[in-house]
């Protein structure tokens, strides 16, 4: 018999301090979603069963108590940090689930810069993390859109990615150790060291788990030297993707590592750079590191761009500009809210990978697809921004007015459809359907289609982790109906 | 009923850093690194303009829209989604010279168009431009017209085919007047500022019809941009400062940090009132 919410309310202050568990109606409303659902939440309606509390959470015992008692009572357990999730990841799918929130945890342990690691709470936010390192000559390398709200703990969890991304790497990268706490309760730590050959990498079962396997506590993650003096910006116009991908191939299948190297085509480019690009697809580097790096390989990117008669350069002005405000604030996501009801017009991402000899043709057909098939359409378009030595991310953008809709009709007519459009293409094509955001639970009806004849050991890592099915239910893994 | 509605594409400041304020030795800022946006005001004036067409739809009174913008081929971004958002006509006056700060200018090139190219009824323009921040265009431009200016419009509506229902904030409220056309209209602080979006298929369909450019020389602008120059002369130019103080409330629970906030900052406002 599974407890009522009033009991699962009780049971959680017989553990934490009664301040510390919130059932306050709208927070337990703006609790059961992220930002997929931000046209329902922007309009009061939510759709989702709502949770039965909020748990703010202060150290690793706590959480541990907590998902123990949820695992003992098979309670849904919703686990989050700074509430930037985009893909569904934070929606309370299951009656009466638990939404344990660890922002609170939020102490800076130790910043070791002699052994250039960082050791951070889950609730540290990246941009309070980056700003510390930046004023003592250190940097994370990270920067995601999502920095001035994103925490430590959901950036591991749901395998983030930054805008350094091709110097840096992805947070799996840039990750040494943690500690996780597992559903029953069970505190574990992975050990901060260079490396190890000592079976598998089990850091890897934790990064990306969304939730679905663990809680994430704390995390180490490596420093780099800041020296942002040295940054060198690059940036080009040109008439097509196709060359902008030959281009960003040549660049990193010839070993540059620049920090930036983004392509945008002339729709999504038009909201950023229509002033110096109307019409034209924009190519975009950074260079950074020590000074002889950092020009070194300014230079031989200027060089293989000079082979390409179609590429313009633009003054670094603009880019710099650009660059300086890309990242979304909450200044940012409540003008978003205005906007979108005042225009009637929404817009989501989707971010899809493949290899160098795919990607343009993901590109095409998606663009091509959505153009015709999508009602209400008022832009598509795209961008890579994280290459690498096999192949690119494409990231796409949409958007659309919402006509004669209720707001819980918006993701049934609209985002479905062209979410499904680009998931479809590019897994048809050999690429993988999630870049950066995660599957969240909005992509997992294709998740077998992703894994294919590997999917048996996704299924067996929440069987092993999770056998009473109490964390995160239908994120990653879709859940079956009985 | 045609309706005229004039627009400013203006570059967004927000995007300067306090870095970038930096004047030159002909005492000019360089801001041409930055994306331009439409005025605020005028982004207003144009969504309400659609809104009242929209509101026609299915009455014999049609509206006939035109949209006009000063400057130079950067703007046909602007007018391109006009005309996707079912404008009539789009129209750019061609110029390169610096008018930010000379309303005169600006309000003598547009009753010009509209006395001498295409007459208007209802002219509806965003009262200031956070560009030039003049605020007089729409005040000249109805005094050299002989027009009524009605400022701080915030809503249209249409009463018959020849008039027009005018709400405006005014200083004890909030007045709605019935006016027949001609008139101006100054579009001040609306509680929708955003214009909608058009559609792609709209874009392809609409987007590309021709946009009517005129140049401003021949609307003989030079003696008005004499006298403006003579006017007045600019001396020195500094940034200033508009930064807030911030202070971070330190206790150990949410009744002690309202208590500091109490003591510190609101006790002695409050006594006062």
């Amino acid at each position: 018999m599974p407890l009522t919410r009033e009991q699962i309310v009780e049971g959680l202050i017989e553990i934490l301090e009664s301040e510390k568990i919130i059932t306050d109606e709208q927070v337990l409303k703006e609790s059961s979603i992220d930002r997929f659902r931000k046209y329902e939440d922007i309009n009061g309606v939510y759709t989702q069963p709502i949770p039965a509390a909020v748990v703010n959470v202060e150290s690793t015992e706590e959480v541990s108590a907590v998902l123990k008692f949820a695992n003992e009572n098979t309670i849904n357990v919703v686990p989050r940090t700074g509430r930037s999730a985009t893909e569904g990841g934070l929606e309370t799918a299951l009656e009466n689930s638990i939404v344990v929130d660890g922002s609170g945890m939020n102490k800076i342990i130790k910043i070791d810069t002699y052994n250039m690691q960082a050791t951070a709470e889950c609730g540290v936010s990246l941009e309070e993390l980056e700003n510390r390192l930046r004023e003592q000559g250190y940097t994370t390398g990270h920067s995601p859109q999502s920095k001035p709200l994103a925490q430590m703990g959901g950036l591991v969890a749901t395998r983030s990615i930054g805008q350094f991304s091709t110097l840096y790497g992805g947070i799996e990268d840039m990750l040494v150790g943690l500690e996780a706490v597992f559903p029953n309760g069970k505190i574990s730590r992975i050990k901060n060291v260079p490396r190890r050959a000592a079976g598998p990498d089990i850091r890897h079962i934790i990064i990306g788990n969304e939730g679905a396997l663990c809680y994430i506590t704390e995390v180490t993650v490596k420093i780099f030297k800041y020296m942002p003096e040295n940054n060198t910006f690059l940036g080009y116009t040109l008439d097509n993707m196709k060359t902008g991908f030959e281009i960003l191939r040549e660049v990193m299948v010839n070993g540059y590592k620049p920090s930036v190297a983004r392509l945008y085509d002339p729709e999504d480019g038009a909201y950023h750079f229509s002033h110096f690009a109307e019409d034209k697809c924009v190519l975009i580097f950074m260079a950074e590191g020590p000074k002889a790096i950092a020009e070194a390989t300014g230079k031989a990117i200027e060089d293989i761009v000079a082979k390409y008669d179609e590429c313009k350069k633009v003054k670094t002005q603009y880019i710099k500009k650009w660059f300086n405000h890309l990242n979304w604030d909450p200044a940012k996501v409540a003008e978003e809210r205005v906007e979108i009801m005042e225009t009637q017009n929404l817009g989501f991402t989707t971010e899809v990978s493949g290899t160098w000899d795919i990607i343009n043709d993901i590109y095409e057909v998606c663009i091509e697809r959505i153009r015709n098939e999508i009602p209400d359409i008022t832009l598509i378009g795209g961008h890579s921004s994280h290459s690498y030595i096999n192949g690119t991310n494409m990231y796409f953008v949409y958007y659309y007015n919402l006509v004669d809709i209720k707001p819980e009709e918006e993701i049934a007519k609209y985002h479905y459809p062209i979410q499904d459009i680009i998931v479809e293409e590019t897994l048809k094509a050999g690429g993988s359907m999630c870049h950066h955001h995660g599957v969240g639970k909005h992509r997992t009806h294709f998740i077998e289609e992703e894994y294919q004849s590997s999917y048996h050991m996704l299924e067996a890592l929440k069987k092993s982790f999770d056998p009473k099915g109490i964390m995160n239910m239908g994120t990653i893994l879709p859940i079956k109906s009985k | 009923m045609k309706i005229l509605v004039c627009f400013k594409a203006v570059p967004d400041l927000d995007m300067m850093s306090d870095d970038d304020w930096v004047v030159d030795c002909e005492l000019n800022v360089d801001i041409s690194f930055v994306k331009a946006i439409l005025n605020c005001f005028d982004e207003s004036a144009l969504e309400m303009t659609l809104k009242l067409s929209e509101s026609m739809e299915g009455f014999n009174a049609p509206l006939n829209l035109t949209a006009l913008t000063i400057g130079d081929k950067r703007k046909d971004s602007f007018l391109k989604t006009l005309y996707a958002l079912r404008f009539d006509k789009a129209v750019r006056i061609n110029n390169y010279e610096d008018i930010r700060f000379m309303p005169e200018v600006v309000a003598a090139v547009i009753s010009k168009y509209v006395r001498e190219i295409a007459y208007q009824d209802v002219i509806v323009l965003g009262r200031q431009s956070g560009e030039g921040d003049n605020a007089k265009t729409p005040l000249l431009l109805a005094e050299i017209l002989g027009w009524p200016c009605i400022t701080q419009v915030v809503k249209i509506e249409l009463d018959d085919s020849a008039s027009l229902k005018v709400t405006s904030m005014a200083d004890d409220g909030i007045l709605t007047q019935t006016l027949r056309t001609p008139c101006v209209l100054s579009v001040g602080n609306t509680p929708n500022s955003y214009m909608r979006i058009p559609t792609l298929r709209d874009k392809m369909k609409y987007g590309k019809t021709p946009i009517e450019v005129l140049d401003i020389e021949s609307f003989d602008i030079n003696p008005i941009v004499n006298t403006c120059k003579n006017d007045c002369e600019l001396l020195s130019l500094k940034k200033i400062s508009n930064n807030r103080e911030g202070f971070i409330i330190d206790g150990r629970t949410p009744a002690e940090k309202a208590q500091i906030l109490y003591d510190l900052y609101l006790k002695e406002r409050l006594e006062e009132l």
